[in-house]
């Protein structure tokens, strides 16, 4: 479980019912890539484990 | 970004990675020619797939308020930042996320407390020892930005036939610790590590917990300040005992450099 330690006073969320749950089929997701490319991550996947990164922007 | 740094054991170990942002093709275009990402940048204009997904950051403008920061009108969109770690099957086993939008842990974090494998891509190390014991730190990257997680790891070593007090503890005695020098702007977590197993010292009453032999503990580290590039200090601290006898408190102290790298494209 990843450790929640911000500053004291930042309010922390319970991320449990955030988002898929763990457990659960990650849901299908097709976007295209940096090269434009659609992609669908569970073909992507290819049966193997996956990483799967939120990140807030590749900008700022 | 810092993960393709860890792309390597990733792909031996046959780990796929994606990562989903709201931005452009155009933009991630650029941004993985100039950082040399090679996995996949999933392109997820107007938030779509974030919301659908329920990840959408909804506290992002209150979190602009409790950084005293101006509100920033093209934030909006952003997903709480985390990750999700996905089996053979596509079947989710762990969600690591953060409620700051501006935290995020490393590709070497995820690896070794998420998926439980060693890095390769590990950070400065330095080692010292004292009597009956020596500590080995050494940090996940070589370099910090603002608000990114990184984690100190000390390995304590104790030499056989003795043993350094964790606790719980009486009064009077020592249990090991790790101490970090204070850097402006540097908020250190707790200590992780393993359980200390019980002892009893024949003819005293009370119960101990000890450590023998290696044991491995960990600290996040969050650097909230540009403070340059720096020097971590760190200091173990504990008692070493025999099974008869116990050695004053000692401190043993390494330090690793630690350069302070901006985050992309921008200059906070």
């Amino acid at each position: 479980m990843a450790i929640e330690h911000t500053s004291r006073q930042f309010p922390v969320i319970d991320f449990t019912s955030i988002g898929p749950r763990v457990d659960e089929q990650f849901p299908d997701v097709i976007l295209p890539d940096q090269h434009g490319v659609v992609t669908d991550l569970h073909a992507a996947r290819a049966g193997r484990r996956a990483l799967v990164v939120f990140y807030r922007s590749a900008r700022w | 970004m810092e993960l393709q740094r860890s792309l390597a054991d990733y792909q031996r170990n046959d780990i796929a990675i994606f990562a989903i942002s709201y931005d452009a093709v155009g933009v991630l275009a650029q941004f993985a020619a100039r950082h040399g990402i090679s996995y996949p940048l999933l392109s997820d204009t107007g938030s779509r797939v974030i919301t659908a997904l329920g990840l959408l950051n909804e506290q992002v403008f209150e979190h602009h308020a409790f950084y005293g920061v101006a509100r920033q009108e093209h934030h909006w969109g952003v997903p709480y930042p985390g990750a999700f770690l996905l089996d053979a099957q596509g079947v989710v086993t762990q969600k690591r996320f953060q409620s700051s939008y501006r935290e995020r842990e490393t590709g070497v974090a995820l690896l070794e407390e998420g998926f439980h494998l060693a890095s390769t891509a590990r950070g400065p190390w330095a080692s010292a020892a004292g009597p009956g014991v020596a500590i080995r730190a050494y940090l996940d990257a070589d370099a910090y930005r603002v608000y990114q997680r990184l984690r100190l790891s000390v390995e304590l070593t104790v030499e056989p036939g003795l043993h350094v007090y964790g606790r719980p503890i009486p009064d009077g005695y020592v249990p090991f610790d790790v101490e970090v020098a204070p850097v402006t702007g540097l908020i250190v977590g707790a200590l992780e590590g393993p359980r200390p197993r019980p002892f009893r010292v024949e003819g005293l009453d009370e119960e101990f917990a000890v450590y023998t032999g290696r044991a491995r503990f960990s600290l996040p580290l969050v650097f909230t300040d540009k403070a340059g590039d720096l020097v971590v200090r760190v200091a173990g601290r504990g008692q070493v005992c025999s099974a008869r006898d116990c050695l004053p408190p000692i401190t043993v102290e390494v330090e690793l450099p630690l350069a302070q790298r901006n985050h992309v494209d921008s200059d906070r």
